[in-house]
């Protein structure tokens, strides 16, 4: 019985701690991302300059859809890298996410603009279909499907630990 | 050039703990020159962590945007009490905090015991070696003094508006002093361990300190459920949230360590067990600031994500536990006593709830795996809630009630003779069924659980009762903490099988000065206003409730909208009487002009925090008097 005990209080918290060592280093595990696939929500809003209509069918082939706002600053912090996907010609489709169309305007004339295209979703019902719980969350879609769901800032690191992979297996972008 | 000297001094601190962990551990404890020294060292670096925390709330108040984090929560529009509170709304800032609590409980057991103090020069070094684990954790993964250069942000983002509440601002310290207070009685477990020298009395060096931070995780909870209860709206007090759940698990743990203290602080019985307790609640805590920190479960309270913190967390912890598990296993012949604890004795009936304490901690852990368990296997997401938690919780705490209701009266190291308390025992039960009657035939309360709740509750209550009686009519010796604490118990059973009962809630739609009736309450909506705020604005909705009595009150429930982060929250309206919350929400607008409201009536919500509080008092009181009878 005192030897059952003995042993037991060493296995338990090895066991613990072993099976949460393997669960974070799982290829699928990765905080904050989210790689269940499903169809892009559908939706109706307008094109945060021009005002024209936009719904899915102005959205095709493998993009990525970022969600910013001018209320965020990490998304400033993200902005730089954003550029840096644009200019090696990966399309971004923009989401601004609850923020009022100058502000977001004013923002892009100052910090420059990465983007195709921004969505302007003021209530955030787009991104409530979404999933999106904040700013800045960032997909990789493909005709339609959601691919990858990340939460967070989008950097180098992110790109290469979370999106590469999938880029690569569905080899996007060539 | 304050954010690189705060860094500096945070750096340096790092340091010289290090140097204290190598003093105390390798040369000679029991020389005095080298028990100052270790004493002086820790105080120095306390100091410099504690300047380094004083020069980061001054950058926080004055709006040093230049500081990402800062940038990233804090606002230049907020309050200067928001200002200091956004450091802990986040992870890089709390886990700050967090080190400077590890760090001020080492300095105040330092301050008020003797450096020749058993254990003491050890314990320190323990204290230093884990405050060094927290502090590489916060300098390499989430270092709160990241700057944004060459040029700050004008304004910040601001906190998140849920979090700029007076309840939330203080919930977080107070956990965490909870959580963090239980390093003393951990650092001397190790410390007793590796001196080997059995005759030391270890437990009475640790049960003030253990107590006392039993009690800031008490008040700490409570306030953590009051404040979801109102701000969130969630309008409840539990939500076996996983964040709820590992605050929980260390407070389980925790109830059965300090039972098991009184035992063994008293006598050497149920050392092991005493020793065991203290790793494990430490270790709970540990473990709760990993599942909170890692990102691994989604929760209302999850931080930031990056890899590198999960992993750096879990390996740090993972050697802290494995090791001291396996000190623990080495001295097993050390820590058994050889003394048999008598059946029906004091000690016999704590080491049994000690084990129902074993078995909801367990439990409540397999319902924070099991979701991870089940979807690394069938790749899906599942949550484990209420059901599965009540199924497991109510009838183990009636259980314990029972043995409680039975010890009361028990002696220690004596066997009870249950026949001398037969009169109150057989009465308590009597009144006690009485009373369930009563809740039956006339509050309309059919549930079996809830029924057995309340006469589990009562049994206590009303056993207690005849205590106090006969301390006061033949002056027989009674312990007044506990009184209060297990009658604490005894309310909080009864308020949640009440509270489970007989709430209600429903949605209604009502137009502007038109009105509904709800449980034979009249609620008008007379008025909305448009209210403008420093850094919101809100539609205030002004209902008109009249109860069936004909008394009349207004709720004033607010749909916000802040600037900053363009976060559109609700605040509740409560009206509070004594056995019932009247609990009111705004929707959305409709259509047609009328408006989603939600109303509650929460029976007997205040009562559950109040046992709580109860608890937290009679640890209090103890506390007091220990230090009393020491002087």
């Amino acid at each position: 019985m005192k030897f059952l005990l003995r042993i037991f209080v060493i296995i338990l918290p090895i066991v613990l701690i072993s099976f949460f060592y393997l669960y974070i280093n799982d290829d699928d595990y990765y905080p904050g991302a989210d790689y269940r696939n499903y169809d892009l929500p559908q939706f109706e809003l307008t094109e945060l300059y021009s005002k024209a209509d936009i719904s899915n069918e102005d959205l095709e082939g493998a993009y990525l859809i970022n969600v910013w706002a001018s209320w965020c600053i990490t998304c400033r912090v993200e902005h730089g890298f954003l550029a840096k996907l644009s200019n090696q010609n990966i399309p971004i489709t923009g989401i601004n996410y609850k923020d009022e169309r100058e502000d977001a305007i004013k923002w892009i004339n100052k910090f420059g603009d990465p983007y195709k295209l921004i969505i302007h979703d003021y209530k955030g019902t787009f991104a409530l279909d979404m999933g999106v719980t904040g700013a800045p969350e960032t997909f990789l879609i493909n005709n339609g499907e959601v691919l990858v769901h990340y939460r967070g800032e989008v950097n180098n690191m992110i790109w290469q630990d979370v999106f590469m992979p999938v880029i690569t297996k569905y080899e996007l972008f060539k | 050039m304050l954010i690189e000297i705060a860094q500096f001094l945070t750096i340096l601190s790092t340091g010289l703990f290090f140097l204290n962990f190598l003093f105390a551990f390798f040369f000679d404890s029991s020389d005095s020159y080298m028990a100052s020294l270790v004493s002086k060292v820790y105080t120095h670096s306390s100091l410099l962590l504690a300047t380094s925390f004083s020069i980061y709330v001054w950058l926080a108040i004055s709006d040093n945007f230049s500081v990402l984090y800062i940038a990233q929560h804090s606002n230049s529009n907020l309050p200067t009490f928001y200002k200091i509170t956004s450091i802990w709304s986040a992870h890089e800032g709390s886990m700050f905090l967090w080190i400077l609590f590890l760090v001020l409980w080492g300095a105040l057991f330092n301050f008020v015991t003797q450096n020749s103090q058993d254990l003491k020069v050890k314990s320190m070094g323990v204290i230093s070696i884990i405050i060094v684990g927290f502090l590489l954790f916060l300098l390499l993964t989430s270092n709160p003094f990241e700057t944004i250069l060459p040029i700050a942000p004008i304004n910040g983002a601001d906190i998140n508006p849920v979090l700029q509440d007076p309840a939330l601002a203080i919930h977080p310290p107070f956990l965490y002093m909870g959580y963090i207070g239980f390093v003393i009685a951990f650092a001397h477990a190790i410390a007793f361990m590796v001196e080997g020298n059995s005759s030391i009395k270890w437990e009475s060096l640790v049960r003030t300190w253990s107590i006392a931070a039993w009690v800031f995780l008490t008040i700490g909870i409570t306030l953590g459920s009051w404040w979801a209860y109102y701000e969130l709206g969630w309008g409840g007090y539990w939500f076996w949230d996983p964040v709820e759940n590992v605050a929980l698990m260390p407070w389980l743990a925790a109830t059965a360590f300090i039972h098991s203290l009184s035992v063994s602080s008293k006598s050497s019985s149920l050392r092991i067990w005493t020793i065991l307790l203290s790793i494990i609640v430490f270790s709970l805590s540990l473990f709760g600031a990993f599942i909170v920190r890692s990102g691994i479960i989604d929760s209302v309270h999850s931080f930031a994500n990056d890899p590198e913190r999960g992993l750096y967390l879990l390996t740090f912890i993972g050697i802290l536990i494995i090791g001291s598990m396996t000190l623990f296993s080495s001295r097993f012949s050390m820590l058994s006593s050889g003394s048999v604890i008598k059946t029906f004795s004091k000690e016999s009936f704590i080491s049994i709830n000690n084990i129902f304490f074993g078995v909801l901690v367990f439990s409540t852990m397999l319902g924070i795996l099991y979701p991870l368990i089940y979807e690394s296997i069938y790749e899906q997401k599942i949550s484990v809630g209420a059901p599965f938690y009540n199924a497991i919780f109510v009838p183990m705490a009636v259980i314990a009630c029972v043995f409680l209701f039975f010890s009361i009266g028990a002696k220690w190291q004596r066997k009870l003779v249950i026949s001398s308390f037969a009169n109150s025992i057989s009465l308590s039960a009597l009144v006690s069924c009485f009373l369930v009657f009563l809740v039956y035939r006339f509050l309309g309360i059919h549930g079996v659980w809830e029924l057995i709740s309340i006469f589990a509750g009562s049994i206590i209550i009303v056993r207690y009762l005849f205590v106090i009686w006969d301390y006061l009519s033949k002056k027989k010796y009674s312990n007044p903490f506990s009184i209060i604490a297990h009658i604490g118990l005894g309310v909080l059973m009864i308020s949640i099988a009440l509270n489970n009962e007989l709430s209600t809630e429903r949605a209604l739609n009502i137009k502007i000065n038109q009105s509904d009736t709800y449980q034979g309450y009249q609620i008008e909506l007379t008025d909305l206003k448009l209210v403008k705020q420093s850094n919101h604005d809100s539609i205030q909705a002004v209902f008109l409730i009249t109860d069936p009595i004909g008394n009349n009150f207004y709720l004033k429930p607010e749909k916000r909208k802040y600037f900053a982060r363009g976060q559109i929250t609700t605040e509740t309206d409560i009206h509070v009487t004594l056995l019932k919350d009247i609990y009111i929400t705004i929707g959305d607008q409709l259509e047609d002009g009328s408006w989603i409201v939600n109303i509650q009536f929460n029976y007997f919500i205040r009562w559950i925090w109040f046992s709580a509080i109860m608890m937290g008092f009679a640890g209090v009181m103890l506390i007091v008097s220990i230090n009393r009878a020491r002087r």
